[in-house]
């Protein structure tokens, strides 16, 4: 009495069904993401140079990991990187609350102005950054337009070395708040009237309701999308590429940037690949750390 | 017990707007710019003779302005063409080849238990984080050994590596939340490959038109490997082709009639699929 090949499909175990469905995809990931790192890696352990076109290639060890240990220019980028990035996560997280909120209001529930609101993240981050550019350098910028009416007469420029950090972040935020809103209003539209109305009875005042009925779903989806802004902007180059190149100075050099003028303008290849294990241990140690402070919490409840 | 909008709610709604809407406002304004006016000082709020030559040339016409001012056809206009067809075929063909890996991964990593669940997550979750600045050059070398540089199959390839990580990451909360009816479907003697097909995807029909919408945009905006792999070949794509007005040569107009251009499709995008992500946690199993 054989079983048939439905009473064995069925017998699959969890383990055997997931193997089933992601194996394919987990190999095509090794393959594609394996083979640049080992490159990457093998990279990072030489010394390359180019004597008239030709690559010549010597075994240095850690030499190259020392070096950017070793590099002011590195823990500079890294700092920029950090403040950044920082700035970038709050400021989405906040104005991506706030976008969810008008959204799921009354006078927010139209298609038009949710596609509106949603309308900065179908901007490239390449478009978003000339925007930006244009929107808020001394030449260009609206500030100056704005000043100049009020009287004053002379370009304000706000991606100035002290403030383009900070201009770059809000820039970085409004390309990316939109999502994050949608995928909060989601969650919102989820909460039942009847809670509302509860918390009415218990005269919770309008933070109150935000803090104990609005707030508590929301909590996975916030903790999700911090790590992915934290790892967006931590890798984050075409945007800062396209809007400050950097500058001025080295006062916006973040680590994606030294890297790429490292790589590709200087081709410092070992150099670079093993200053890049250091954005990947950054990137990775920042996810980490979120999870085990916030998302392992998150994900109990 | 809703009460009627409050002047409040007025006001939040309309800065929101006008955040949202600032930096666009400022380039569209630069699109419609007379040349002259782009470079005067103080730089103008609003354009005063608006005219649409900039579009024009882009797309390889020239324009003369109702003062007489000859605008000529960018140089680059083929490129923007075979730039916006390009940029097509590349994000459709991303779109379906993430949703295809990701809509398996993600219910899997999202509903079942099993043993190295943990580990096979991380090693997803670690694509996501490997910056693509450093995965460049290795790739650019793999590329041109397979002969894929200057392809558009080698882009989709490369997106790839970015879109299934974060589209992944994104939708497993979700299937988490969809409602538990495996046990049910089970009992009632369909197999896992019946439930997967016949009740989990219907089910998740709005996550999962969530992850093509993301996809699409993903890939319809990738510049980095898009300048890198294809810039210059006839695999050209729109923003690879429209940072020539930016970098080689400086058409501020051009640039920001280019800009304007690629956010078009991206819009209407989001103008059709926007339901589909506000509605995306209410799944009614019985509908």
């Amino acid at each position: 009495m054989a079983p048939p090949i439905k009473e064995h499909a069925k017998a699959l175990s969890n383990f055997q069904f997931a193997l089933l469905l992601t194996l394919p995809v987990l190999l095509f990931l090794v393959v594609l993401m394996g083979y640049p790192l080992g490159y990457a890696v093998w990279l990072s352990l030489h010394d390359i140079q180019f004597v008239f076109g030709r690559m010549r290639v010597e075994y240095v060890g850690f030499g190259n990991y020392v070096a950017v240990y070793k590099s002011p220019e590195f823990w500079h980028a890294a700092w920029i990187s950090v403040r950044f990035t920082v700035e970038s996560v709050i400021l989405t997280i906040a104005i991506g609350l706030g976008l969810a909120l008008v959204m799921n209001s009354r006078v927010g529930r139209s298609r038009a102005i949710r596609t509106l609101m949603l309308l900065p993240w179908a901007v490239s981050l390449y478009g978003a950054g000339t925007m930006w550019f244009y929107l808020t350098s001394g030449q260009t910028g609206i500030v100056t337009s704005l000043s100049y009416w009020a009287g004053f007469d002379r370009p304000l420029n706000l991606m100035s070395a002290s403030s383009v950090v900070d201009i770059l972040a809000l820039g970085n935020a409004w390309n990316l708040a939109p999502l994050v809103g949608f995928f909060l209003l989601a969650n919102l539209t989820t909460i039942p009237q009847r809670l509302y109305d509860l918390a009415a009875i218990d005269c919770l005042g309008a933070w109150g309701r935000f803090i104990h009925v609005t707030l508590p779903p929301l909590r996975f989806t916030l903790f999700v999308f911090t790590s992915i802004a934290t790892v967006l902007s931590l890798r984050l180059f075409d945007f800062i590429d396209v809007m400050s190149r950097g500058g001025p100075g080295n006062s916006s050099t973040v680590l994606p940037y030294l890297l790429y003028d490292i790589s590709f303008k200087q081709l410092e290849l070992g150099y670079g690949a093993a200053m890049s294990f250091y954005l990947l241990a950054l990137i990775v140690a920042a996810t980490l750390v979120l999870y085990f402070v916030w998302g392992r919490r998150e994900e109990a409840r | 017990m809703r009460r009627n909008p409050t002047i409040f709610s007025y006001l939040a709604l309309a800065v929101a707007a006008v955040w949202t809407l600032l930096p666009i406002y400022w380039m569209l304004r630069m699109a419609v710019l007379i040349p002259a006016d782009i470079s005067t000082y103080p730089p103008p709020l609003w354009p005063r003779h608006p005219h649409i030559g900039n579009l024009l040339n882009i797309f390889g016409f020239s324009y003369v302005t109702s003062d007489g001012l000859l605008l000529r056809a960018a140089g680059q206009s083929r490129q923007i063409i075979s730039g916006l067809i390009n940029s097509s075929i590349t994000a459709v063909c991303t779109m379906i080849a993430t949703l295809i890996i990701v809509v398996p991964l993600s219910y899997v990593f999202g509903r079942l238990e099993f043993r190295f669940k943990t580990a096979l997550f991380m090693a997803v979750l670690f694509a996501v984080a490997v910056p693509p600045v450093s995965t460049l050059i290795p790739f650019y070398s793999l590329f041109t050994d397979l002969g894929l540089t200057g392809t558009r199959t080698g882009l989709v390839l490369i997106t790839l590596t970015v879109t299934v990580p974060f589209v992944t990451w994104m939708l497993i909360g979700y299937f988490r939340n969809l409602p538990p009816v495996e046990r049910l479907a089970m009992i009632d003697g369909l197999t896992r490959w019946e439930i997967f097909f016949k009740i989990m995807l219907p089910l998740a029909r709005n996550g999962i038109t969530v992850a093509a919408i993301i996809s699409f945009l993903f890939s319809w905006n990738e510049y980095v490997f898009a300048t890198t792999l294809v810039n210059g070949t006839d695999a050209t794509t729109l923003p690879a082709a429209a940072s020539g007005f930016l970098f080689q040569q400086p058409e501020p107009g051009h640039m920001a009639a280019a800009i304007c251009l690629s956010m078009l499709p991206a819009a209407l995008v989001v103008f059709f699929l926007q339901k589909h992500i506000a509605e995306m946690n209410l799944v009614d199993p019985v509908r």
